[in-house]
């Protein structure tokens, strides 16, 4: 218990050098390019940030859920490409402009998503495929069949411009400075995603099946023992991990409003960073959350200079978030994974 | 384990070997042949699914593959690409090291190769042997960028912990973006209507012996099946190869045996990417000409990552492997001019072939309730 309070407290500080880092390097810039720093740190750069590390934390919430119970779900970024084609299509398809129409294809994303999961836990659980092969492989297809789709569909592997989620606004309360348009003219989904990351944290502390849960991670014999089905949870959380990983994909759509399918797709990687995110928040829900509001805020900072006028190239200020991740990994490799990860368990009756 | 008798890990680990060279050998065969088999049936499903016509998609991939000299030379030069990625991911898989950031590398290693050539060039005289000598130097710097490249990630997993598949896979990212913004910008000649670099000079080129498609010569061929023979040697005879062979099977084992593990880990990573390199300047040097936006460019290592586990990361079963891909990608080019089916559908295929490939339990079970396969497991 001393060493897991350790850690954290270790990866309290380490998110504090890397907040300072940030703003370090804020400083820096402003200095260096003569730019105020209220330029920069915007509401729209916050709001902004929110938008982008909600599809990163809805993924990597599911994706610590699965590793918790002991299944390294690394397919995260192949069912995101599968959500967020799922819900072009739908929209498509449906002819949809309505704000109805977005949500019923986020809906139905989640639906296929959790279709193709069940399968794919099969092969994990069932017949014990290799996770980290099988991971890449559902990245591989969603690399192949979702710009398939997209040709069928469109003709190209890039969607025409589709319905795209408006934000809410309640009257009065956006008015407020600074605050309001955070809070009260926002992405309902971004709402969604604090909902999701609060209520995932919930379960996984505070509920029984949350100890179910890191219990199949950490000692499955011993829940084994206690009368509850090992693989049952687990195949659950693998469950819960591509269908938020797919809800993950359609919000970065739904967001977008148009489907990208050249080369990494419009994914590009989220859900590696996804993996990472969980990682950085030591399987925290809400650390990882934390992690995926960074991750989102160096991706935000690309748009932010650009408005600013400093003369960096877009693409290569689009690779921060990947430089991010590696420094991430470097300073803070050596998580605790849980100790059963990655083996199959077999029951002994 | 005691460790009163130090000959007792040497043991465990022959023993390993030997188990691991024989024994399996058909299994492994027949799951690639299943793998393979199972999933061209589901694309053609899908094809059908999609309203075209299944039989004539599968003729035109034969068509498309070995179907004339051109197709079939098209096939040789995607497998030349093919081989030579495969042992790259071969040999950090048979290690147990996960780089996924072969086409990073490769990415890295043929910009390195177009560029050492480039700024050469002027100091070289032009001509057969100014050629030679620079198409070396361009192969030389490929594979020292590619291996340094790759040791990256390989000190940060050995040292840092940083998982490499995560770190490769960032890696490749930011090689696409650095080199694309390279390729648009600074490295991008004034007169060129598309982004890519300068041409590479005249004589700089793999001299055509046998077919005569400008983008194929025998000689990359051959080069390829040479790194083949060396890695195969290497890995089974040599005590490198054996210690990062073991390694990656029986890692307590082999740290048992004295095999430093950061260091077989950097090494392997280098080893790696140096044969990633090389792809990459294959494909300057054979294929291209020049360098373009690396997003554009085939992505040969992933799909090198397929053709590596089809060969169950063995070297030598990676040539037959890379034929397959070679001819599902030379049949591609084919799709695309000639059929409605959407190209895409060919790399949706490679996904589902890695699919089987990481479930041997599957075609196990098949081969129970079939009866084929007889007694084996």
């Amino acid at each position: 218990m001393s060493l897991a309070t350790d850690s954290s407290q270790r990866r309290l500080q380490l998110g504090g050098l890397a907040l300072i880092a940030v703003v370090a390097f804020a400083a820096v810039v402003t200095i260096w390019f003569d730019v105020a720093l209220e330029r920069i740190l915007t509401v729209g750069f916050v709001n902004r940030t929110l938008m982008l590390a909600s599809p990163i934390a809805l993924a990597a919430v599911g994706g610590l859920y699965a590793e918790k119970s002991g299944v390294f779900n690394i397919g995260l970024e192949g069912f995101m490409i599968f959500g967020a084609i799922t819900a072009a299509a739908t929209l498509s398809l449906v002819g949809g402009t309505t704000q109805l129409h977005v949500w019923l294809a986020i809906v139905v994303a989640i639906g296929v998503s959790l279709a193709l999961t069940a399968g794919y836990a099969v092969l994990l659980i069932r017949y014990k495929a290799d996770q980290i092969v099988a991971g890449l492989a559902v990245w591989f297809m969603g690399l192949g069949f979702a710009p398939f789709l997209a040709s069928l569909l469109w003709g190209t592997v890039r969607s025409p411009g589709l319905a795209s989620m408006n934000r809410y606004s309640i009257p009065y309360l956006a008015e407020v400075p600074v605050v309001g348009p955070i809070l009260f003219r926002q992405s309902p989904l971004v709402l969604v995603t604090i909902v999701l990351v609060v209520a995932a944290w919930v379960v996984l502390y505070r509920t029984r099946y949350g100890y179910w849960i890191q219990a199949a991670g950490e000692n499955p014999t011993a829940l084994d023992t206690a009368g509850v089905d090992v693989n049952r949870v687990r195949y659950a959380t693998v469950l819960f991990s591509g269908a938020m990983a797919g809800l993950g994909g359609a919000v970065l759509l739904a967001h977008a409003g148009t489907f990208i399918g050249t080369g990494d797709t419009m994914v590009d990687g989220r859900g590696w960073i996804a993996i990472v995110a969980y990682l950085f928040g030591n399987y925290n829900p809400l650390g990882a959350a934390l992690a995926a509001l960074l991750f989102g805020g160096l991706e935000g900072l690309q748009v932010q200079f650009q408005t600013v006028d400093i003369a960096v190239s877009g693409r290569l200020m689009g690779l921060l978030p990947y430089v991010g991740v590696i420094v991430v990994l470097t300073i803070w490799g050596k998580t605790r994974m849980p100790a059963s990860v990655g083996e199959p368990y077999e029951s002994e009756d | 384990m005691s460790d009163s008798d130090t000959n007792r890990p040497r043991a465990t680990l022959d023993k390993i070997a030997d188990r691991l060279l024989d024994a399996t050998l058909y299994e492994r065969i027949g799951i690639a042949i299943g793998s393979t088999g199972l999933a061209l049936l589901i694309g053609l499903v899908v094809v059908a699914a999609a309203g075209h016509n299944p039989l004539l998609f599968a003729q035109q991939l034969v068509v498309g593959s070995f179907g004339s000299t051109g197709a079939f030379t098209r096939t040789l030069r995607f497998t030349t690409l093919f081989i030579l990625a495969g042992v790259a991911v071969a040999i950090a898989f048979r290690a147990g090291v996960f780089n996924i950031g072969v086409q990073g590398q490769l990415i890295v290693g043929g910009i390195a190769c177009v560029l050492s050539i480039i700024w050469l060039a002027p100091f070289v005289p032009a001509g057969a042997v100014g050629g030679v000598g620079l198409t070396l130097v361009g192969l030389l710097a490929a594979v020292v960028a590619g291996g340094l490249y790759a040791a990256l990630p390989g000190v940060l997993k050995a040292y840092y912990g940083a998982n490499e598949i995560i770190t490769t896979i960032m890696l490749n990212f930011i090689a696409i973006g650095i080199v694309g913004w390279a390729v648009d910008g600074p490295l991008r000649p004034d007169d060129a209507r598309s982004v890519r670099t300068e041409y590479l000079p005249e004589g700089v080129a793999f001299p055509q012996l046998v077919f005569s498609d400008p983008n194929f010569s025998i000689v990359g061929l051959a080069l390829a099946l040479a790194v083949v023979g060396v890695v195969a040697v290497g890995m089974a005879r040599t005590s490198f190869g054996y210690d990062m062979v073991t390694s990656g099977y029986q890692t307590s084992a082999a740290r048992f045996a004295g095999v430093d593990p950061q260091r077989t880990i950097v090494a392997t990573m280098t080893l790696s990417g140096m044969v990633a390199g090389l792809v990459g300047a294959v494909f300057a040097i054979m294929v291209q000409g020049y360098f373009i936006d690396p997003s554009g460019i085939g992505t040969y290592g992933f799909d090198a990552i397929a053709v590596s586990l089809l060969a169950a990361n063995n070297p030598v079963g990676v040539v037959p492997a890379s034929l397959l891909f070679g001819a599902l990608e030379s049949s591609g080019s084919h799709v695309q001019i000639h059929s409605d089916v959407p190209v895409q559908l060919i790399d949706g295929i490679v996904g589902v072939v890695v699919l089987f490939v990481a479930a041997p339990e599957l075609f196990r079970m098949i081969a129970k309730r079939t009866g084929l396969g007889g007694d084996r497991r």
